[in-house]
């Protein structure tokens, strides 16, 4: 049997949280989860307002990059379209988390000393942009399918002809 | 209905965009958690940490300054951290199964994928409270341990310490 090759300390401490909140049958608690859902049914008035302040600052991280390619703005960058990507299903917009993911997958998987092209960044924000703009929420939408899969295959292309 | 308590709980809320940060609250706040604190950074979280001392947090990976692995990093290891044991659950939109390792050798206990869901958000809640991981100290790690069964027989490389080299070493 192979060695350890260092000390390995392994404990369990003391389990304070159930201590805490107790819960003798464990499992979910279905009561607290229909409130949950009722509370978030409660929100969806305001998704319009929070998808479009998100999209604005995607809008505002495109521009500051256009202008000063540099690490910080390049990193701002990611984060506008990181953050749309896992918020916009849930404000609806699955075909903006779409393209905001292919965005994030440009920006996160170029190596940094590779700068990221300022028009195919400006392609998939165009694209962002008019689905929010018209609204499209389906994701059957044969226009907006075809615009994400060119999105995705460009990508694909830039990353394997960079790495 | 299994009769958890979460009034009792006090939970923290990292992350960097107030509408998360608002639905996050939304639903711990109808679960019944009545003590929730909210941090826009990592730094902010440090020291509402410190103040505070919450039982759980629930926490961005990406954000301006201090990432969210960062601030785990410090949580563990720091020695000011007022609960190096504090269940970490990682909520991001980072899906891949590289990224969900990382958390993982960083010292989080959950990992939720953006989008939340209420069923999810539920499960890992309880996995904090129900399924607690033992914890693990090396010369290179410290957190949960990364295996939930087995670890008390692993005898294999140990591949944290490594790990923290290369870290140490980019």
């Amino acid at each position: 049997m192979a060695q350890r090759q260092q000390p390995i300390e392994l404990f369990m401490p003391p389990n304070m949280l159930k201590a805490k909140v107790g819960g003798g049958l464990g499992g979910a608690d279905m009561a607290a989860m229909k409130r949950a859902e009722a509370a978030m049914d409660g929100l969806k008035g305001e998704f319009a307002d929070w998808i479009a302040d998100d999209v604005k600052k995607l809008i505002e991280a495109r521009a500051r990059y256009a202008k000063t390619q540099d690490a910080d703005s390049r990193a701002a960058l990611l984060r506008a379209a990181h953050d749309i990507k896992g918020q916009a299903p849930t404000f609806n917009y699955p075909l903006i988390a779409r393209v905001a993911g292919s965005l994030s997958r440009m920006i996160g998987e170029l190596p940094p000393h590779t700068a990221v092209p300022v028009a195919l960044v400006d392609a998939h924000v165009n694209a962002i942009q008019v689905i929010h703009k018209m609204a499209l929420q389906d994701t059957n939408d044969k226009t907006a399918q075809a615009l994400c899969a060119e999105l995705d295959a460009r990508v694909d292309d830039l990353l394997k002809a960079k790495k | 209905m299994s009769g958890y308590r979460f009034d009792r709980l006090k939970i923290l809320v990292v992350d960097d965009n107030i509408h998360m940060r608002k639905l996050v609250t939304t639903i711990l706040q109808a679960f019944g958690v009545v003590q929730i604190y909210e941090a826009d950074s990592g730094d902010r979280a440090w020291t509402v940490l410190r103040e505070s001392n919450p039982d759980v947090i629930v926490l961005d990976w990406v954000m301006e300054g201090m990432s969210g692995i960062e601030l785990v990093n410090m949580i563990r290891a720091n020695p000011a951290s007022p609960n190096p044991f504090v269940p970490v659950i990682m909520l991001t939109g980072h899906t891949s199964f590289e990224h969900v390792r990382e958390a993982r050798d960083a010292g989080i206990n959950e990992f939720i994928a953006k989008p939340v869901s209420v069923k999810t958000m539920m499960s890992r809640l309880v996995a904090v409270i129900e399924n607690p991981r033992p914890y693990v100290r090396t010369s290179g790690y410290f957190g949960p341990c990364r295996r939930r069964r087995g670890a008390e027989d692993y005898r294999g490389p140990e591949r944290r310490a490594e790990n923290a080299k290369q870290q140490a070493a980019e």
